[in-house]
C-alpha cells in the first residue's frame, strides 16, 4: 500500500469516510441493538407467546412465526449469534492469519516458500462445501461450525499480512529499532504488528460478511445448529410459509443484508481511511 | 302477456339458471379423452419398483404401473382389481382367487398366476417390510394349479389378507422378467413392466418420469389420459407456486399454511385422506426407551404426557389437517379404534406433581434435578435426548417448548432417516423421539409390530419403546389368528386400554394428506396410489 | 516465452491436487464410525461392506489405503453412491450439463453487466447516478442469494406469471430442436439473474473503484487534454482495471459455486445443487465425497485460468 498512516489518524478518516461512517453506524447499531433486544424482549426466542403467523403489530412488530414465537426476539437473538459467532471466527481467523503471515514475511526463505504453500492450498478448499461434508459427517453444531471456517479462511489475512509486513521490513524505523538493538521478535511485536491491525482489520471485516452468509445458506440447507436461532435457521424456517406469512422471511432476510451490508461498509470505510490519497 | 307465456318464461328462464348454475358440474362429470397431466412429487424414487420397497417416494411414482389383486375403494373395502373374485375357506386358513383373463404386462406377455405365486414368494415377502411383518410368518404356501386360480395357504387363521392385496401393500411383478435375478438389482427396476394403467416412457433422474397410456389396460376405457409426468420438486412450497402457476396440475401433498388459501380458490379442488403410499393411517408417536432409567418410572411418562399440549400439535403444525390420538390405533380403522379411552389430558400442576413424587425437584432455573431416583445419580439434570427426522423439527420445538415448562429438559437431535433408523433401531441410543408409524390399513400390518415383544430388534420401525408385556402379546397372538371382525375389535380394545395405562409410547396426532389438483381436472382418487386410473382433464 | 509460465503454473496445480485428494481421504478416515460406513451407508449388507473394504483396501495399512484411493480416483472411479446404484462419478456426470449451463449464464451475464454498469457508474462519478448505482451494488452483494431467489419466485414468478417457477424445462409439452432451446431459455432466465446479482454487484463496485482510480492518472488526463475521445481513453483505462478484476472473481469461485446450489434448491434446477441436497438427506457420503472433490478441482481450474488470462494480459508477469 502507498503511502502510510499513523495508526492514530485511523479513527478519524474512517468517520470521515462515508462508507466507513455507514460501516460503523450500521454494524454498531444491529449489534447494539441485538443485544439489547435479547435482553428487553421475551428471554427465550423459542417460547411461545402470540398467536401463531400473525401480522406485524404494534405488540409483536414483526410478527409472529408458525409456532406463535415473536419474530423480533428471534431475529435480535439470531443476528446476535450471527454476529458472535462472525466475530469468533474473525478474531481465530486474525490470529492464524497474523501468525501465518508474519512468520512467512520475518524469516522469509524455505519457511517462507512452505507457508505460502500452505496458504495457497487452503485458499482453495472451497469453505461453504466442506462445511456440507464436515456436517454431514460429524453432524451440526455452531462451535464446529466457527472451528471449520476459523480453520479455512486465514489465507487471505495471512497474503495480506505478508505484504504488510514485508514492505514494512524495509522502513527506516524498523532499520533504526535494529540499530538500537532491540531483537527481531521485539521489533516484530512492537514496530510492525501495530501497524498490521489496518490492513488486517478491512479483510477481517469482509471475512465476516461471508461468515454470515455462510452460515445462513447451511441453515437454509437445514444443516444448521437446531439448538440456536440464527439469522438462516429462520430464513430456513420461513420457507414453508412464503405465501402466508411475508413477514417470516423478510425480517430475518434484511438482517442477514444489514449485518453483511454493515461488515462490507466497514470494510470499505478502513480501506478509505488507510488510502492516504482519499479525501472524503 | 298471457298468464300462459308468462308461464313458459318464467319456466324457461329458470331452466336456463338452472342448467347454467349445473352445466360445468356435468361437463366436468363426463369424462374427457386425452391431456397430459403433471403431477409434483417430493423426491427421486431412485427405481420404480414398489414390491420391493414400502417407501413413499417409490410408491407414489411407481404404482400407476402396477396392479394388485385387489383394489381399495374410498371406504378402504376391497375390489377385484387383477383378482375378479374369491372365496374364503376353512375359517380363514385359505384365500382362494379367480385371476380376470386376458390381462397382459406391458411388454405383451399374457399374466398368469404363476406371476402372482412368484412376486409373493420370491419378492414381497422377502423385501416388502409390511408384508414380511405381517404375512411372513403366517403363510404356509401359495398354489397356482391352474393359469387363472391362486390359493393362499396360513398356518392359522388370517384375517388382513384383503386389505393387503393393492398395488401400494403388494403389487404384483412379472415373473418372465424378474425369475433368477436379483430383485433388488434387476435393470427393470429402472425400465419396468407391469399391468397398470400407465406404461413408463423416459426416466430421468432428478427430474422427472414420463408415463403414457396402456392401450391394452384390461378396464376398458381406462385410463383416460394420454400421458402423466411426474415432476421432482423438493421443496413443497415451490409445488404449490408450480400449481398455482399452471406448471402443476396434481399436488400429493398440500402444505397445511397453504390450504385455506386455496380452498377458497375455485381454480384448485383438494381432497383429504388418510392414505400415503408410503402407508396410511399414521399417527405420530412419541416412543419412550424403557430401557433408560430416566424413563422406567411410568410416573415420568405420565407426567410428559400431562405435560404436551396436543391440540396445539394439531393446530400450529397441522394446521388444523388432522386429529388429536384418541387412541393408539388411528380412527381410520373404525373397527379397531378404540373410543372414549382416558388418555392423560393436558394438565401441568399433575405433571409437576408426578414429576415431584418421581423424585424428580425443581431447584432453581433450568431442569429438575434427581433426588433419590433409583439408578440415577443424585443431581444429574432431568434432559431428554429427542430423536427426529428433519422433517419433524417442528415435533420437536413444541415438545421442547411444552416439556421445558414443567422442567424437564429436552435436547433436539435431528437424524436422517438413513441414520435415524439405526440408531434407534440397532444401537438404541435414544431417550424419546418421535415417528410417524403408520397402522396401515389393519392393526395386525401397522400396529403389532409396535408392541409385541417379538418385535423387539434391529429391523427399522419395529417396537422402539422395547416394550414388553406378556398378556399384550397374548393378546395380539390371539388377535392374529382370529377372523370374526367383533372378536378382534374386542381383543383390541382389551389391548389399547392396556397400552394406554402403561404408556410405552404416547400417541400425539393422527395425521392426513390433502391432495390438490387444477379444477379442469377431475376423477383423481385420492386414496389410492392409483390416483389418476381414471382421471381427465378439460382443456 | 508465455508456455514456460504456463508449465510452471501447471506444476503448480500438482501438489494442489494431490493436496485435496488427501484431504478427502482423511475425511473420510476422520468421521465417527467405520469409513465402511461412509463409503457404503449405514444399512449395507455384510456382503456389500466386504466388497467394499477389499475395493478400498480398508484393512491394509492407511498409506496403502491413500495409494489405493488415489489410483482409484485417477483412473475415473470416484466409488459407487448406493442410492443411485451407480458409479458416482456418473450419477455427477449426469448433473453436470446443468448446473455449468446456469453458471456460465450467470457468469456471462454479470460479467457484461458489471463491466457496463462499473463504467458507467465511474463515468459520472460521484454524481446522483453514480451514488445509486453504488448503493445497489452494495445491497445486491449483501444479500444471501438464497432469500432473492425466494423473493424473485414471490414477486416475478407468481406475481407477473411470466416466469416458471421450478425446472429446466416444460414439463406438459417436451420440446425439441429450436423450441427446446428457448424453453430451457425460458426456465433459465430467472435462475441464471438471481445468480448473476451477488457477482454483478462486486463486478460494479471493482471496476467502478478500478475505473475511478485509473481515471486520475496521469496519462489519462494527457491523453485528455490531447483531446483523445473519451471512449478510448475509458477502453485503455479498462484494460488496466480488469487484472485486479479477475482476480478477484476467479477467487471467488468457491463462493460462487455455494450460490448456485442454493438457487438451484429454490428453483429446483436439476443440476449439482439439488443432487448435494438429495445426497445430504440420504446420507450418500461417496457422492458428497465426489463433490466436494469436483468442486474443488473445478475452484483450482478457475484460479488457474485467471492466472493464466491475468499473465496473458500483464505483459510483467510473462518474462519472471
Amino acid at each position: 500500500m502507498p503511502g502510510w498512516i499513523p495508526a492514530s489518524d485511523i479513527n478519524r478518516r474512517i468517520w470521515r469516510s462515508r462508507a466507513g461512517r455507514a460501516g460503523v453506524l450500521l454494524t454498531g447499531g444491529l449489534l447494539a441493538a441485538a443485544l439489547v433486544a435479547a435482553h428487553v424482549g421475551p428471554p427465550d426466542p423459542f417460547a411461545s407467546v402470540g398467536p401463531p403467523l400473525s401480522a406485524p403489530t404494534l405488540s409483536h412488530p414483526m410478527g409472529t412465526d408458525d409456532l406463535g414465537r415473536d419474530l423480533l426476539s428471534g431475529v435480535a437473538h439470531g443476528t446476535r449469534t450471527s454476529l458472535v459467532l462472525a466475530v469468533i471466527v474473525s478474531m481465530l481467523t486474525g490470529i492464524i492469519g497474523v501468525m501465518v503471515g508474519a512468520l512467512a514475511a520475518w524469516e522469509g526463505g524455505t519457511l517462507d516458500d512452505l507457508l505460502m504453500r500452505v496458504t495457497e492450498f487452503v485458499q482453495v478448499v472451497p469453505r461453504f462445501f466442506l462445511a456440507v461434508l464436515v456436517i454431514a459427517l460429524f453432524g451440526p453444531g455452531l462451535e464446529r461450525l466457527a472451528l471449520l471456517l476459523a480453520v479455512t479462511s486465514w489465507p487471505w489475512i495471512a497474503r495480506v499480512v505478508r505484504a504488510e509486513a514485508l514492505s514494512l521490513k524495509r522502513r527506516e524505523f524498523v532499520e533504526a529499532a535494529r540499530a538500537l538493538g532491540a531483537g527481531g521478535p521485539r521489533i516484530l511485536l512492537r514496530e510492525v504488528l501495530p501497524n498490521l491491525l489496518p490492513p488486517v482489520l478491512v479483510v477481517v471485516s469482509l471475512n465476516a460478511a461471508g461468515v454470515i452468509l455462510i452460515e445462513a445458506g447451511l441453515s437454509f440447507l437445514g444443516l444448521g445448529d437446531p439448538d440456536v436461532v440464527s439469522l438462516g435457521y429462520l430464513a430456513n424456517n420461513a420457507q414453508r410459509f412464503l405465501r402466508v406469512a411475508w413477514w417470516m422471511a423478510a425480517f430475518p432476510g434484511a438482517a442477514i443484508a444489514a449485518a453483511v451490508l454493515g461488515l462490507n461498509l466497514l470494510g470499505d470505510g478502513l480501506n478509505d481511511a488507510l488510502n492516504p490519497r482519499f479525501e472524503s | 302477456m298471457s298468464r300462459g307465456r308468462l308461464m313458459a318464461r318464467t319456466v324457461f328462464v329458470l331452466m336456463a339458471v338452472w342448467s347454467l348454475g349445473t352445466a360445468p358440474a356435468r361437463a366436468q362429470d363426463a369424462p374427457v379423452r386425452g391431456g397430459t397431466v403433471v403431477a409434483a412429487i417430493v423426491s427421486d424414487p431412485g427405481h420404480l419398483n414398489p414390491a420391493i420397497t414400502t417407501s413413499g417416494a417409490t410408491h407414489a411414482a411407481s404404482e400407476l404401473l402396477y396392479n394388485g389383486l385387489l383394489g381399495r375403494d374410498e371406504r378402504g373395502e376391497p375390489v377385484p382389481e387383477l383378482a375378479e373374485s374369491w372365496q374364503i375357506e376353512q375359517g380363514g386358513t385359505v384365500y382362494r382367487f379367480r385371476l380376470r383373463d386376458g390381462v397382459r404386462w406391458h411388454d405383451g406377455t399374457p399374466f398368469t398366476a404363476a406371476d402372482v405365486k412368484f412376486t409373493f414368494e420370491e419378492v414381497l415377502v422377502k423385501y416388502h417390510a409390511r408384508t414380511r411383518a405381517s404375512m411372513g410368518a403366517v403363510l404356509a404356501g401359495i398354489e397356482a394349479p391352474d393359469d387363472r386360480t391362486v390359493v393362499f395357504r396360513f398356518k392359522q387363521p388370517y384375517a388382513p389378507l384383503l386389505y393387503q392385496l393393492d398395488a401400494t401393500e403388494a403389487p404384483i411383478v412379472a415373473r418372465h422378467v424378474y425369475q433368477g435375478t436379483d430383485p433388488q438389482t434387476n435393470p427393470a427396476n429402472g425400465n419396468p413392466i407391469g399391468t397398470g394403467p400407465f406404461k413408463l416412457v423416459s426416466y430421468t433422474k432428478g427430474t422427472e418420469i414420463r408415463l403414457v397410456r396402456n392401450p391394452t389396460y384390461f378396464k376398458a376405457g381406462l385410463p383416460h389420459l394420454d400421458g402423466l409426468v411426474m415432476r421432482i420438486i423438493p421443496d413443497l412450497a415451490v409445488q404449490v407456486l408450480a400449481l398455482e402457476n399452471g406448471e402443476v396440475d396434481f399436488l400429493w401433498e398440500l402444505p397445511g399454511p397453504q390450504q385455506a388459501r386455496l380452498k377458497g380458490d375455485p381454480r384448485f379442488r383438494a381432497a383429504r385422506t388418510g392414505y400415503h403410499p408410503g402407508g396410511s393411517n399414521c399417527i405420530m408417536t412419541m416412543s419412550f426407551n424403557l430401557d433408560r432409567p430416566i424413563l422406567k418410572d411410568l410416573r415420568v411418562r405420565q407426567a410428559v404426557a400431562h405435560a404436551l399440549d396436543r391440540q396445539a400439535f394439531l393446530t400450529q403444525i397441522l394446521f388444523g389437517d388432522g386429529k388429536v390420538a384418541a387412541a393408539p390405533i388411528s380412527s381410520e380403522i373404525p373397527w379397531a379404534h378404540a373410543a372414549g379411552l382416558a388418555l392423560p389430558r393436558p394438565d401441568r400442576a399433575e405433571a409437576e406433581k408426578l414429576l415431584d413424587g418421581a423424585g424428580w425437584k425443581k431447584e432453581g432455573e433450568g431442569p429438575r434435578t434427581a433426588r433419590g431416583v433409583p439408578g440415577v445419580a443424585d443431581g444429574t439434570r432431568l434432559s431428554i435426548e429427542f430423536l427426529h427426522f428433519p422433517t419433524f423439527t417442528k415435533y420437536g420445538e413444541l415438545v421442547r417448548q411444552q416439556l421445558g415448562a414443567v422442567g424437564i429438559g429436552v435436547v433436539l437431535k435431528p437424524l436422517e432417516p438413513a441414520v435415524f433408523a439405526p440408531t434407534v433401531f440397532k444401537d438404541r441410543n435414544f431417550d424419546s423421539n418421535v415417528i410417524s408409524y403408520c397402522n396401515g390399513p389393519d392393526p395386525e400390518i401397522g400396529v403389532r409390530r409396535m408392541y409385541h415383544s417379538s418385535q423387539i430388534g434391529p429391523a427399522p420401525f419395529t417396537n422402539a419403546a422395547a416394550y414388553r408385556n406378556a398378556r399384550v402379546d397374548a393378546l395380539f397372538d390371539e388377535a392374529s389368528r382370529t377372523v370374526e371382525r367383533d372378536k378382534r375389535t374386542r381383543l383390541y380394545r382389551q389391548i389399547q386400554e392396556l397400552v394406554v395405562q402403561e404408556l410405552p409410547y404416547f400417541w400425539l396426532v393422527e395425521t392426513v394428506s390433502t391432495r390438490a389438483w387444477a379444477a379442469r381436472c377431475a376423477g383423481f382418487k385420492a386414496w389410492t396410489g392409483h390416483f389418476a386410473e381414471e382421471a381427465f382433464c378439460r382443456r | 516465452m508465455p508456455s514456460r509460465y504456463l508449465l510452471r503454473r501447471l506444476a503448480q496445480v500438482l501438489p494442489t491436487v494431490a493436496g485435496l485428494l488427501v484431504l478427502n481421504f482423511c475425511i473420510v478416515h476422520l468421521a465417527p464410525g467405520d469409513p465402511v460406513i461412509a463409503l457404503g451407508g449405514e444399512h449395507g449388507d455384510a456382503a456389500y461392506y466386504a466388497f467394499l473394504r477389499a475395493r478400498f483396501a480398508l484393512d491394509r495399512p492407511l498409506p496403502e489405503q491413500l495409494l489405493t484411493y488415489v489410483t482409484n480416483v485417477l483412473r475415473g472411479d470416484l466409488g459407487t453412491s448406493f442410492v443411485h446404484g451407480r458409479s458416482v462419478a456418473g450419477v455427477i456426470a449426469e448433473r453436470l450439463p446443468a448446473t455449468i449451463l446456469l453458471v456460465a449464464t450467470a457468469l456471462v451475464l454479470s460479467s457484461l453487466a458489471g463491466l457496463g454498469l462499473g463504467t458507467l457508474a465511474a463515468r459520472h462519478g460521484r454524481r446522483p447516478a453514480d451514488l445509486a448505482l453504488n448503493a445497489a451494488a452494495l445491497l445486491g452483494y449483501a444479500t444471501p442469494s438464497f432469500w432473492l431467489g425466494q423473493m424473485a419466485l414471490l414477486t416475478v414468478a407468481v406475481g407477473t406469471g411470466l416466469f416458471p417457477v421450478q425446472g429446466m424445462t416444460d414439463a406438459r409439452h417436451p420440446q425439441t430442436g429450436l423450441a427446446h432451446v428457448l424453453d430451457v431459455a425460458h426456465h433459465l432466465a430467472l435462475p441464471a439473474l438471481v445468480l448473476a446479482v451477488n457477482e454483478l454487484a462486486l463486478t460494479t463496485r471493482l471496476v467502478r473503484t478500478g475505473l475511478l482510480e485509473a481515471l486520475g492518472a496521469d496519462y489519462v488526463r494527457t491523453a485528455r487534454a490531447k483531446g483523445l475521445p473519451e471512449g478510448r481513453v475509458i477502453r485503455h483505462a479498462l484494460r488496466n482495471v480488469m487484472l485486479p478484476v479477475l482476480t478477484v472473481i476467479g477467487s471467488r469461485a468457491g463462493m460462487f459455486l455455494s450460490g448456485a446450489v442454493l438457487v438451484e434448491v429454490v428453483f429446483a434446477w436439476p443440476g449439482l445443487g439439488r443432487l448435494l441436497l438429495s445426497s445430504l438427506l440420504a446420507r450418500d457420503y461417496p457422492v458428497l465425497l465426489g463433490m466436494f472433490l469436483l468442486i474443488s478441482f473445478a475452484v483450482v481450474l478457475a484460479n488457474l485460468i485467471t492466472d493464466l488470462a491475468y499473465a496473458r494480459l500483464d505483459p510483467r508477469i510473462r518474462y519472471q
